[in-house]
């Protein structure tokens, strides 16, 4: 199974990611969205650094969960400049998420092909379940 | 391939396409998309006029969801999107509407060089101009604000930065709502986007902003043009920014807050992207008086980016910026809710106007525009991409009649940024456009630069000549680029 692929969006840019577990799902979902940031090929140098992320929400909605996970992870970038490429989760579910992800701080512009995301969106994402797991579509504000 | 839109699509006239509501249980009034039909195949094509139906869906709307030209796939509401709500019947605003980078916009300014003066220091004027103005992503500028400063900024918008120094008085009269709109309260502002607006006035950001040198190449309303001091072969400067990390913030802020108001004001809409709530509800009040904040910030980022720019021009021709003429045509938002006066079945109604991607047009007389352009009509400032041409157009009435006083914003994408960066595999963009049409183009990554080529985007003419057609608004100048700088 793809972890996940870039989709085509006129103005925006968005991924579908997969996951054979809901856990792999948020997992792929996050390594996809740092693929739009820096470019699929970008291969991140220097100390590793770890960050723990608890979210926890008074919903009961996964997809509530997986846009703050994915707007957490992209607001420590923009404060701190890691670049993230590593993503273990301990806990997933409709209430929220524990995790550990680990990067690298990066110059913006060492990646030729660097894009700003302005923000995860809620556009039309459902998160589904098939025979082989899970995916859905997620829109980024670029 | 299939096109994306199957449904029902009714030609009104050779400018007008309506969405009859039976397309979808739940539009509440039917959709109106301006195009020709030389744009008709792109739009069809595209997943936006599903979202202009679901634009329908919102209580309190009133007439039509609205769909300018320059309409593509959006989130939630379409790039391009207008809609009216009217509060007094449960009317709603929606963050969705507006959009994360609130109070995007554009302002021109003129000068008294013409192109002859230009040429020769060109390449030395767009250099000093990418080297002295930040930009790029999440880049932070030399002029800072002190905490106290911050919401000082939220509260009187561009009046901060000319009480700083950093323009005159004059840029306030030509900036939509004198660059500040009343009602803003810092104090429901979020720590985090306190946090990413700081330090970032003043400063391009990335994407599709830009700051433009260019020529007047064609004068399409002499006595318009005369109103707004343009005339063929003047050189302009046009500057693309929104409110950065802080209008992004609020945005998320509230996209995410207001999926509770769904449920609570029994509110049904097809994409959760739409979340909103009732213009009078708590938490509409908060969502406005937080926008403001961020569109008040917009408009000192682009002040303050029109001063470091003035600042350029004088080291290069070494005389000040007013001797160079450097002065504010207007400046416009097009990512913004207002709460405007507008007729609705012969009466005068408060209205909460959507604009997603769309710029405001009042006609000639409106009480909102200057007094020197009343004649004339307001300045709408259209930018195409960098190659081809930009323009500039004064608000007709029959904006007020139909579109809420709106137009459109630009050419409107055509390509996905992928798409372009495929296309542009192995080309040389800023080389092409120097060799071809000898513009200057200076960008942080070479991947703007192909996602922003010109064939990512519509053809900005057509776009213009449908809002012109249609009477939204009529054009007055048209410029070339000649020097382009992006972040």
């Amino acid at each position: 199974m793809k972890p996940f692929e870039f989709i085509d969006h006129t103005a925006d840019a968005g991924i579908k990611a997969w996951g054979a577990t809901l856990t792999e799902l948020f997992e792929n979902a996050a390594i996809g969205m740092f693929a739009v940031i820096a470019g699929e090929e970008y291969k991140a140098q220097g100390s590793k650094i770890e960050k723990k992320i608890e979210i926890s929400k008074n919903t009961d909605n996964l997809e509530e969960i997986l846009v703050s996970w994915l707007s957490e992870l992209l607001y420590i970038f923009n404060r701190e400049k890691i670049y993230f490429n590593n993503f273990k989760i301990s806990s997933l579910n409709n209430s929220g998420i524990k995790a550990e992800a680990s990067g690298v701080n990066i110059d913006l512009y060492q990646s030729n092909l660097y894009t700003e995301i302005k923000a995860v969106t809620f556009h039309n994402l459902k998160i589904e379940e098939t025979a082989d797991g899970f995916n859905c579509t997620i829109i980024f504000d670029v | 391939m299939a096109q994306a839109w199957q449904g029902k699509l009714e030609k009104l006239d050779n400018f007008r396409w309506k969405i009859p509501p039976s397309y979808k249980p739940g539009m509440k009034v039917p959709g109106l998309i301006y195009a020709n039909e030389s744009l008709l195949p792109g739009i069809l094509n595209d997943k936006a006029l599903e979202q202009v139906a679901n634009v329908s869906f919102l209580p309190g709307i009133i007439q039509y969801s609205l769909a300018m030209p320059d309409i593509h796939w959006g989130y939630g509401f379409s790039i391009g999107g207008v809609a009216a709500t009217d509060p007094d019947i449960g009317g709603v605003i929606s963050p969705g509407g507006v959009g994360y980078d609130i109070n995007c916009g554009v302002r021109l300014v003129k000068s008294n060089l013409i192109l002859d003066d230009v040429k020769p220091r060109l390449e030395h004027l767009v250099n000093s101009l990418f080297n002295n103005i930040p930009s790029g992503v999440g880049s932070s500028g030399d002029i800072k604000a002190s905490a106290k400063e911050e919401e000082e900024i939220f509260l009187k918008g561009a009046g901060w930065a000319i009480k700083k120094g950093y323009g005159v008085k004059e840029d306030l009269e030509f900036t939509e709502d004198k660059g500040s709109i009343e009602g803003a309260d810092p104090s429901i502002i979020s720590e985090r986007a306190y946090e990413r607006g700081k330090n970032q006035s003043g400063t391009l950001g990335s994407g599709n902003h830009f700051l433009e040198i260019q020529v007047i190449d064609e004068i399409y309303d002499e006595k318009k043009a005369d109103a707004f001091g343009l005339f063929k072969g003047q050189v302009t400067m046009m500057i693309h920014s929104g409110s950065r990390g802080l209008g992004y913030q609020i945005c998320d802020d509230y996209v995410k807050s207001m999926a509770s108001c769904l449920g609570k004001y029994s509110i049904n809409v097809p994409d959760r992207q739409l979340a909103c709530a009732p213009v009078n509800s708590p938490e509409g009040k908060a969502y406005l008086a937080s926008m403001k904040c961020a569109a008040n910030y917009a408009w000192v980022n682009r002040q303050c980016l029109m001063h470091l720019a003035r600042n350029v021009f004088e080291k290069v021709f070494n005389k000040s910026w007013s001797s160079l003429g450097l002065k504010l045509v207007y400046d416009v938002a097009h990512n913004i809710a207002k709460m405007e006066k507008h007729r609705v079945g012969g009466k005068e109604k408060i209205l909460c106007v959507h604009r997603k991607g769309a710029t405001r047009a009042f006609p000639l007389g409106h009480p909102d525009i200057p007094d020197a352009y009343r004649e004339a009509g307001q300045p709408v400032i259209v930018p195409g991409d960098m190659g081809t041409v930009s323009y500039v157009l004064a608000g007709a009435i029959g904006s007020m009649e139909e579109t809420f006083g709106s137009t459109c914003h630009g050419a409107g994408r055509c390509l996905s940024r992928s798409n372009a960066i495929k296309v542009c595999a192995g080309r040389n963009i800023d080389r092409e456009l120097f060799n071809k049409s000898g513009i200057i183009v200076r960008a942080k990554t070479r991947s703007t630069l192909a996602e922003e080529a010109p064939e990512a985007y519509k053809d900005v003419s057509e776009v213009v000549d449908v809002v012109h057609g249609a009477g939204l608004s009529t054009k007055v100048a048209r410029m070339r680029p000649l020097g382009v700088i992006k972040g």
